[in-house]
């Protein structure tokens, strides 16, 4: 298949991970974060990190938006479908999302009206086809998703659909990466950034990951091949003393981003002052709500959402996993009481998230993780 | 670019909540590429991903967009124009 096949070359595959073995000090212990849940899911379907030296450990980090969502905001949303008369709409994966209070698939089966949607735009139309429900989108997502949820909360006001609210947890990938290069119990050498994001903010802003942490940072694209690039780049740096942020996915991200869609994402979306990740806690100014200009359509000022905080299960161990202090089947209830049919963690209901790409798999190389 | 394309059990009801494709195409981070089927109409364009499935797509974000040409698209929201001369 064009523009596929051409990013699977097992030759080319080899060459790559021979020129990382020729890259790398033997003696030297490398870890690299892929901050993106798609960059995850590709080493995994691929087995990229069996072509790398035993001394280059990728480590997952926290870009998979359906694995960072606290249980709180799970409560909340199905507080919400739960209202008489809300139509609740959300992304196939968060359904399956464990809260304190179930998830919102076992709140369907209890009578609430939860739809599963491919984007906003579906829910909108929903809210069009439904003049007499409110119809609530349950926005997740970084940078790469935001856009659209802003573009449609700008479409429903000005084809005053008055019955279309969105439920806002969209999150910014800065934040969360500061919070994990400040964290004491993880030492990283480098990251592999986020593709898809960055065709929205651009490579610019992980400038700050070599300027204020001395680490270098390859934006990467999506395929085997892509990704083995990245991490000869990021070895490359390490080697020749280089810190910096190069773009290996320049036939799609833009340095500067799309200037459009930041645009639009201003004029709908504020900054919340701190906000929930699972496993990472609080971070500062790390989630987005809508801005007051929006206010009418925010479900959070509509409906009264109960706002607690609710403690991750103590068998789950999706915190360390997504900081990457231990890898999945580190984890004690990986592939037993937690799996992707009956999941205890976030980590394991999405398919970007880490022990879902390990299970799915079977990729369990027990005998070369370093933690 | 992996093309990571729902198919018809995407849809099916049994399924609520288990996207059934390889990879979660709206709640990952990563977009899909698709070809505009139809003229602009208020922002909005008919897509087709490279199974034959289409959806309607808003291009803001795009500019002005032409029958043929390829975007990338997430949640429903083409983020850029791909090169036809480059893969994606």
């Amino acid at each position: 298949m064009k523009f596929v096949d051409e990013f699977r070359d097992p030759e080319l595959g080899k060459h790559l991970s021979s020129e990382i073995r020729d890259i790398v000090e033997p003696g030297r212990r490398y870890k690299i974060m892929e901050v993106c849940g798609g960059h995850t899911h590709t080493i995994y379907k691929y087995g990229v990190d069996d072509l790398l030296p035993t001394n280059v450990e990728l480590v997952h980090g926290p870009g998979c938006p359906v694995c960072v969502i606290p249980m709180g905001r799970v409560d909340d949303g199905i507080a919400v479908a739960r209202q008489p008369g809300v139509i609740f709409t959300c992304f196939g994966d968060m359904m399956r999302v464990p809260g304190g209070d179930g998830t919102l698939l076992e709140a369907k089966a209890a009578g609430a009206d939860v739809r599963m949607v491919y984007s906003p735009l579906d829910a909108l139309r929903i809210a069009r086809e439904n003049p007499d429900r409110d119809v609530v989108f349950f926005a997740i997502g970084f940078e790469t998703t935001a856009p659209s949820t802003a573009l449609t909360v700008r479409r429903a006001v000005q084809e005053r659909v008055p019955n279309f609210f969105c439920f806002c947890n969209h999150v910014t990938i800065v934040p969360p990466l500061r919070a994990l290069l400040e964290s004491p119990d993880l030492r990283l050498d480098g990251f592999i950034g986020p593709g898809h994001v960055s065709t929205v903010v651009g490579a610019r802003p992980f400038e700050f990951i070599p300027a204020d942490y001395g680490k270098p940072v390859v934006v990467s694209g999506f395929e085997p091949l892509d990704l083995l690039q990245s991490i000869y780049m990021v070895l490359r740096q390490l080697a020749e003393g280089r810190t910096e942020v190069e773009n290996q996915y320049k036939r799609v991200v833009p340095y500067e981003g799309n200037p459009r869609a930041l645009t639009v994402m201003a004029d709908v979306f504020e900054l919340r002052p701190h906000f929930e990740w699972r496993g990472l806690g609080f971070i500062s100014h790390s989630g987005l709500k809508l801005s007051e200009k929006y206010a009418a359509i925010d479900a959070e000022l509509r409906y009264e959402v109960p706002g607690v905080r609710v403690a991750d299960p103590k068998a789950c161990q999706c915190g360390e996993v997504l900081k990457g202090v231990i890898k999945p089947w580190e984890c004690k209830v990986f592939g037993t009481a937690c799996t992707p049919e009956r999941p205890i963690g976030t980590c394991m209901v999405s398919s970007e998230g880490a022990c879902a790409a390990y299970y799915n798999y079977g990729r369990f190389a027990r005998d070369r993780a370093v933690v | 670019m992996t093309v990571r394309n729902r198919d018809d059990r995407a849809r099916d009801p049994e399924r609520a909540g288990r996207c059934v494709t390889d990879h979660c195409v709206t709640c990952s981070d990563e977009g899909i590429p698709m070809r505009v089927v139809s003229e602009e109409r208020e922002g909005i364009a008919t897509c087709e991903d490279q199974a034959g499935g289409r959806q309607h797509v808003q291009v803001d974000l795009v500019g002005p967009v032409r029958k043929g040409e390829t975007l990338l698209v997430h949640a429903g929201t083409a983020l850029l124009r791909l090169d036809v001369e480059g893969p994606p």
